[in-house]
């Protein structure tokens, strides 16, 4: 419950001060996302110029927290001062009637973690790898940008559309780079997908191999 | 379940999760708020219900065990809102704190109350009166500022209800005005003025501050965009309203649902496989352990 001119660099990115470096650029990176100019959830919210003032906020926090040197330079301070990055205002504890007091969590990590625990078992077919795709934040054109796979075929696969993939090889090739991109094992997940292809539509990969010819 | 616009998809997740808990072994009601236009009933498979809400608005019903209606789903009862008085739609104040109160006393494991569209008094306190508040919102901009709306006026409210002193209260009041002359803007605007005119109001609004808590939900995602906007979300909430909210899930965009809702039938009765579905059971798994429920 702090304004933001009294907040830590930690508590403007929201994460610990013992957050690793990729936590920092990843929670960076999500800041970035929710302040950015056109970003859409803080539409209609703030007035002119404030978005701004956070956006600055966020840049240098960012640019300490970052850099080793300039990052000790500013714990140092913070011990210095006296300043727990994670202490409230002056709460009376009497008065708090409800459940435990709000942790400051990291948020962009829980965007891998977001609900993977329920997705463990299961058929690697098209809907659990779109799932992994959205749970990690990835959009399939990002994906089409790294492997370099035409973007149709990657939604026919993810919608199980398999009378629109090519032969079964390169449908292999596509399964296993999309995995590589999401950190999943791609021998599995490509031997998991050919699985259900080939009792789902034999006919299907056939004739998709026909016209690959 | 609340979030200011329609069409979000508060009553389809309002039935849908509800039938999901009761089908894993929970005892669920399903109360339709919304006299001005119920549909909760046509969701969960029953076309005329035979008494409803309103029949408590009018006075020809007083109790409100008597309006409990059996679904086609074991477990899960209903509160319908059809057939209500148009002119005079919602129940006044005293009657209206009675029927929350009956709400809270009612012989289940699960509550769902599906609020209406907009921020009426009424609709507020029908979301206030929840252990949880779930927030429905699409990812556009008319669902975002709506819910804005709805996350203001219900925080003022319950900051209004739990201030004592008569001239705290009325500047909590003066702060819903959104063009208030004091210049509050935020809640954490009214904190300050609130410390500034009594310490000891001003303990008690950081408390309630901290135990209010909304739990957001993201209906027809379509792209990692859309799943990230939650978090983004949550994060305005901590800086502009200095709360806490919860990101408890996401649905995606799907044909299912459509399909389940021409059936009247619930989503995992018609569709088990489609990841809708499979996105709805992991949102109330999650609500029935925040809830600590024993199975």
């Amino acid at each position: 419950m702090k304004s933001l001119s009294e907040m830590t660099h930690y508590e403007v990115l929201e994460i610990p001060s013992d957050a690793a470096p990729d936590e920092v650029e990843r929670a960076y990176r999500m800041a970035q996302a929710t302040w950015g100019e056109d970003g859409l959830a803080t539409y209609s919210l703030y007035e002119e110029g404030e978005t701004e003032a956070i956006r600055e906020r966020v840049e240098l926090a960012f640019r300490v927290l970052s850099d080793p040197d300039a990052k000790a330079e500013y714990d140092g301070g913070l011990v210095a001062e006296g300043t727990d990055p994670l202490d409230d205002l002056d709460i009376d504890l009497q008065f708090v009637d409800s459940g435990p007091a709000p942790s400051v969590d990291f948020v962009a990590a829980e965007i891998d973690t977001f609900d993977d625990a329920a997705d463990e078992t299961g058929d690697w077919n098209g809907a659990r790898l779109r799932r992994a795709r959205l749970r990690r934040g990835i959009d399939l054109e990002k994906i089409a940008e790294v492997t370099k796979i035409n973007p149709s075929y990657l939604r026919f696969i993810e919608d199980d559309q398999y009378a629109d993939l090519p032969a079964r090889v390169y449908v292999r090739g596509f399964v296993v780079a999309y995995a590589r991109c999401l950190g999943l094992d791609p021998e599995r997940v490509a031997t998991g997908y050919l699985e259900i292809l080939s009792e789902a539509a034999p006919e299907a990969a056939r004739r998709g191999r026909r016209t690959q010819g | 379940m609340g979030g200011g616009k329609g069409g979000v998809g508060k009553t389809f997740l309002s039935a849908n999760l509800a039938y999901t808990l009761s089908r894993a072994g929970y005892k669920v009601v399903a109360v339709d708020t919304d006299i001005e236009g119920p549909n909760l009933h046509t969701w969960l498979g029953v076309s005329k219900p035979r008494v409803s809400l309103a029949d408590y608005v009018s006075g020809r019903e007083s109790r409100i065990e008597h309006l409990l209606l059996e679904t086609p789903h074991h477990g899960l009862g209903l509160l319908a809102a059809t057939h209500g008085d148009l002119a005079a739609a919602q129940p006044e104040a005293g009657r209206r704190l009675e029927f929350l109160r009956a709400l809270r006393e009612l012989p289940c494991d699960f509550v769902f109350v599906d609020c209406g569209a907009g921020a009426h008094p009424a609709t507020i306190d029908y979301f206030l009166v929840g252990d949880e508040g779930l927030l429905v919102l699409h990812p556009e901009p008319t669902s975002i500022e709506n819910t804005y709306t709805f996350i203001r006026a219900a925080f003022y409210r319950r900051m209004h209800a739990a201030m004592q002193k008569h001239d705290v209260r009325e500047c909590v009041r003066e702060a819903m005005d959104q063009r208030n002359e004091r210049g509050i803007r935020s809640p954490l605007d009214l904190l300050e003025a609130v410390r500034h005119m009594d310490p000891e109001e001003g303990q008690r609004f950081a408390a309630t501050m901290r135990s209010f808590r909304p739990r957001i939900l993201v209906n027809e995602v379509a792209t990692a965009e859309d799943v990230k906007l939650g978090f983004s979300v949550r994060s305005i909430c901590r800086k502009f309203f200095g709360i806490e909210a919860d990101y408890v899930g996401y649905i995606n965009r799907d044909q299912a649902v459509r399909d389940s809702v021409l059936l009247r039938k619930p989503l995992l009765e018609v569709r088990p496989e489609a990841d809708s579905a499979v996105y709805l059971q992991r949102i109330a798994g999650k609500l029935a352990e925040a809830a600590g429920a024993p199975r």
